[in-house]
């Protein structure tokens, strides 16, 4: 997929993309995320990406940022989506019935950044402990000393 | 710390034998005693077993100089390690019980079952996900037992120290007896930690 290829693929079919080259993948796409189930699944389906390798979330304190990373196995390419959700509510539909490996993913987008996922068929830590509170990725987050820490342990 | 002060061993005697009187079936007279033999074979139960058995033969003076002096030496000299590798410090801990630092011509001998074992040397970092896991290999455990906190890790939290997943020492957990400074220790570390906590026991009193 060379070049202007995957734009004019795409934008026909979805007018409110951005495609824009970058690097040795097939582009980067951002888009917003109303129409994010439709655009994979034209991704994995008409475009043939069907692996999605990577889900992950940066804060950018007024908006959140969730990237995408797919790989086509037939035209051995990466290509990049991203699109960006307001702080004030971080929902997005979860990619679970397009791509099951964004299950974990989307867990861990959750638990570090707050990325709200909806219908998610189990959203739950990951690799924070049961009970844990924050979203320790944010940048509103404060790491801190831990002096008189209170150490709870939920009964096993 | 509530589990860790539920865990202490208690001494359970056993119960009276039930007689005729208080059941209607049919029962027999006999305690199930070989039950009772097992239960005092254990550790915890050597010190008053071999008071008893001893205590018409020496006095209270003897008794003193010879039974905890040879429980002490018999515990430090076959101090078993649990064999559980958390982070960098368990290449240093592996290396430790290789051919060059052989910690095995010490009694000390890594067991893969927290049952086997009277040591438990934390080994890395100690993050809040796996601290319950920690505990419960502390508590299956049989008494006496010992913690080792290896590294800076184990012992303060380390670099990790103002983390978000991270304990800030071990000692937040479970009762430590010796501290190891090093980012990682090397094995002659380890090892002197494992001699001074040999020298612990063998000063134990109670």
């Amino acid at each position: 997929m060379e070049g202007e290829e995957l734009s004019r693929r795409l934008v026909g079919k979805f007018p409110a993309v951005v495609v824009e080259p970058f690097r040795e993948t097939a582009g980067r796409v951002r888009f917003p995320p109303e129409i994010l189930l439709d655009l994979f699944r034209e991704m994995r389906d008409g475009l043939g990406f069907d692996h999605l390798g990577q889900v992950g979330a940066i804060d950018w304190v007024e908006e959140r940022e969730v990237f995408y990373t797919l790989w086509s196995d037939r035209e051995k390419q990466y290509v990049f989506l991203s699109t960006r959700v307001p702080a004030s509510a971080p929902h997005l539909e979860s990619l679970t019935p397009v791509f099951s490996s964004a299950n974990w993913h989307e867990r861990e987008a959750w638990e570090l950044v707050g990325i709200e996922f909806d219908h998610h068929p189990d959203l739950r830590p990951l690799l924070t402990p049961t009970g844990y509170e924050f979203h320790p990725l944010l940048r509103s987050f404060q790491l801190h000393e831990p002096e008189g820490l209170e150490v709870k342990v939920r009964d096993v | 710390m509530g589990r860790l002060s539920a865990a202490k061993p208690v001494l359970t005697t056993p119960a009276a034998a039930p007689t005729a009187e208080d059941s209607p079936l049919p029962m027999a007279t006999e305690p199930a005693v070989p039950f009772i033999e097992i239960e005092t074979l254990r550790a915890r139960e050597f010190l008053p077993a071999a008071k008893e058995a001893l205590g018409s033969l020496l006095s209270e003076q003897a008794q003193g100089k010879l039974i905890r002096p040879m429980f002490n030496w018999a515990g430090r000299n076959s101090l078993f390690p649990l064999h559980w590798g958390l982070a960098c410090c368990a290449i240093e801990f592996a290396a430790a019980f290789g051919a060059r630092w052989d910690a095995e011509r010490f009694g000390v001998v890594p067991r893969s079952s927290p049952r086997q074992c009277d040591l438990l040397i934390v080994n890395g970092t100690v993050t809040w996900k796996v601290a319950h896991k920690l505990i419960t290999l502390y508590e299956q455990m049989p008494e006496p037992k010992w913690v080792i906190a290896m590294g800076n890790c184990a012992t303060g939290g380390g670099p990790f120290r103002t983390a978000y997943s991270v304990v800030p020492g071990v000692d937040k957990l479970v009762p430590v007896d010796v501290y190891i400074a090093g980012c990682p220790p090397r094995p002659e570390a380890l090892l002197d930690g494992i001699l001074r906590l040999e020298q612990l026991i063998k000063e134990r009193k109670e």
